[in-house]
């Protein structure tokens, strides 16, 4: 029997952020909706509910050796265990500690078939300290590739700086991720249907927010960074080749590419042909239908570190009819 | 034994049988000891008691006893009722009317892996990384293992269990002299364990979708792949000749007798489902076996013969528990809508 999928939500985000706080309004709040919250400290959480499952972020590879293909085991067992119960969830959120890396989440539920049949990926959500987090920047990675991860950001604390400081710190964040929406918050503060059930990982909506500034060349090119670009096309996609080109370019820059998400007009197709992936792994699927007349084009979009784009560009054209 | 498995009546109607609404996803069922009650874990904390003999009275509906959903139940090894493990992080001894005692409480960990041994009484469980060994009152505790144990078994005497985990299996011996835990290495995640009825080998089904074995007597191990999906269900028969697994639209039986399985292919009979089979059951004595499938069918076969009957459940949704009467007359199924199901099969 078909069930609907359980959307879920990823929450990231620096030690001392604001997830607790977020997870506290989820689980306190009289908003009608039934959330499942595994979270990693269970002490953390001020109230005793018994929709709170504690995880020990079990991380392990898969066999096939790829550093890439890290998943969540314990994941995998608590949401099989939460399908079995009699009153079903609106929702189920997984909060992710703040130094851990959210890519075996995420890739947790393009692994699992039983956890892919029963839930879906809604977002991932990082929660940003509008205070801290030039400086977290500073004290290693896992700061910006939480930002890299995020389909969604709560710019959090912000009455505690300046709109100057807040400007210098969505820029920071833009430069590292344009393609995910900010909200500003204080005290964790949102509407929850801003952040749930969003379907931002569902692939026949992907794309559909559309930053208006298109990226090429950006103002600096450090490689280093983690940096997000769209490339382009307006002839349609020769599908072989794309998919020879894209697998091959996983297959070795997967551990540098957090995020990517495309779009393509396939030649002949009628439909938009739409992926998501994070790392190596990824997902495709057919989106909505051209229109009659409608300017057919692609659009891929890759967020993650030592990007090339002129590179990516010359092999995405390669790909073209 | 005299059942009759390969009845082509029961195609068109279930055996004579007690179907119950249990109301909520079945997790797990079992029978007690004796056999004359079948028990069903459910997904809202009930343990639903049916009395074994279909014709029999009906006992009431149960009240919750776990927070959450019942994740693990067998017969209680040493007494007539049954051991229950759940996600509010309790284990518990259900008396025959129903009523709980409470063995180990693990609260923010799940019970997720009950095993009992009939002829010592013990019980084993576990809650995240650490095994519970109950027996005559006294609870021993074991690990905590590199990750959530993810299946465990007793030895065939009842001296040992065996935990999976991630990198494989931990054998712990559980008497009275405390040794050292033996490791049987292999890379991955292991998501089920059985040790075999003649206590010579140890199954585990694994997250990429195979199974493993290890010969506990050379320590050398097998790896048996193909699968389209997790075996998440082993079953050793009587006399451990064979090895059932689940995830194959039809039984799938590797043979252990003589030289092993090592270069043979499994032995395959029985009807095409329209799924894979969700759980399987060999018969605790005969040359029988039960298989459910996640499409909803529930197949009853026969090793000797190959011959086997489908018996349709009404509502078609996943078989999520099986199990056999110590006597092997009766047949437990329960699934994910909730159907409870006791059949006699007595021919």
């Amino acid at each position: 029997m078909a069930q609907p999928q359980v959307p879920v939500t990823v929450l990231t985000g620096y030690l001392g952020a604001g997830k607790t706080t977020l997870l506290n309004r989820i689980l306190s709040e009289q908003h009608g909706k039934k959330y499942a919250v595994i979270v990693n400290e269970f002490g953390e959480l001020g109230v005793d509910n018994d929709l709170v499952v504690n995880a020990d972020e079990e991380v392990f590879e898969m066999n096939n050796g790829c550093i890439c293909c890290t998943v969540r085991g314990d994941l995998i067992r608590i949401i099989e265990g939460l399908m079995k119960r009699k009153d079903k969830f609106d929702g189920i959120l997984v909060e992710t500690t703040g130094l851990a890396d959210p890519g075996p989440v995420a890739q947790t539920f393009f692994t699992d078939d039983e956890v892919k049949a029963k839930t879906r990926l809604d977002a991932i959500v990082t929660v940003v300290d509008a205070k801290h987090f030039l400086g977290q920047l500073e004290q290693g990675d896992e700061a910006e590739e939480q930002v890299a991860f995020a389909d969604v950001i709560l710019l959090n604390k912000t009455d505690l700086v300046s709109e100057d400081e807040l400007k210098k710190v969505e820029g920071k964040i833009n430069s590292i991720n344009r393609y995910a929406h900010i909200f500003r918050t204080q005290k964790s503060q949102i509407e929850l249907s801003a952040i749930l059930d969003k379907g931002a990982f569902d692939l026949k909506r992907i794309l559909e927010f559309e930053p208006d500034f298109l990226h090429h060349g950006h103002e600096h090119d450090h490689e280093e960074e983690v940096k997000s670009l769209s490339l382009t096309a307006d002839r349609p996609v020769d599908p072989d080749r794309f998919q020879k080109w894209m697998g091959a370019l996983l297959q070795l820059r997967g551990p540098d590419i957090f995020r990517s998400k495309g779009i393509l007009a396939i030649d002949g197709a009628p439909r938009r042909y739409v992926y998501q992936g994070v790392h190596m792994m990824m997902d495709s699927d057919w989106g909505t239908p051209w229109k009659e007349g409608e300017k057919r084009f692609s659009k891929l979009v890759f967020i993650g570190r030592n990007l090339d784009g002129e590179n990516l560009q010359r092999g995405f054209n390669d790909c073209l009819k | 034994m005299k059942l009759d498995l390969s009845n082509p009546a029961w195609h068109q109607t279930l055996p004579p049988g007690r179907a119950v609404a249990g109301d909520a996803p079945v997790a797990a069922c079992a029978f007690s000891k004796d056999g004359s009650i079948a028990a069903f874990a459910l997904g809202d904390g009930r343990v639903r008691l049916l009395p074994g003999d279909i014709n029999a009275g009906e006992t009431p509906a149960a009240e919750p006893l776990h927070g959450g959903v019942v994740l693990a139940l067998v017969g209680d090894p040493a007494g007539d009722g049954f051991v229950s493990g759940g996600d509010d992080g309790r284990l518990l001894r259900i008396a025959t009317d129903g009523t709980a005692s409470e063995i180990v409480n693990q609260k923010g960990k799940w019970f997720e892996h009950v095993a009992g041994h009939r002829a010592t009484g013990a019980v084993a469980a576990s809650a995240g990384k650490t095994a519970f060994v109950a027996k005559g009152g006294e609870v021993k505790e074991f690990g905590p293992h590199e990750s959530t144990v993810a299946g465990l078994d007793f030895s065939k005497d009842g001296s040992r269990i065996a935990c999976a985990h991630y990198g494989g299996v931990t054998v712990w011996s559980i008497g009275q002299v405390t040794l050292p835990p033996r490791k049987f290495v292999w890379r991955g995640s292991h998501v089920a364990l059985k040790w075999s009825t003649d206590g010579k080998f140890i199954a585990t089904g694994t997250q990429e979708n195979d199974i493993h074995v290890w010969r506990m007597a050379q320590a050398t191990d097998m790896r048996m792949q193909g699968y389209p999906a997790k075996v998440k269900s082993l079953s050793w028969t009587a006399d451990a000749r064979f090895l059932y697994t689940s995830a194959q639209p039809v039984f799938t039986a590797w043979p252990f007798s003589g030289k092993g399985p090592e270069g043979k292919p499994p032995l395959q009979f029985g009807e095409e489902g329209a799924g894979l089979i969700s759980v399987v059951a060999a018969h605790p004595a005969a040359e029988f076996v039960a298989g459910g499938y996640d499409s909803g069918e529930l197949q009853l076969g026969d090793i000797k013969t190959r011959r086997s009957v489908v018996l349709k459940m009404a509502d078609g949704s996943a078989i999520t528990g099986l199990a056999w009467s110590p006597d092997g007359y009766k047949l437990a199924v329960g699934n994910e809508a909730g159907t409870l199901l006791v059949l006699d099969l007595r021919r």
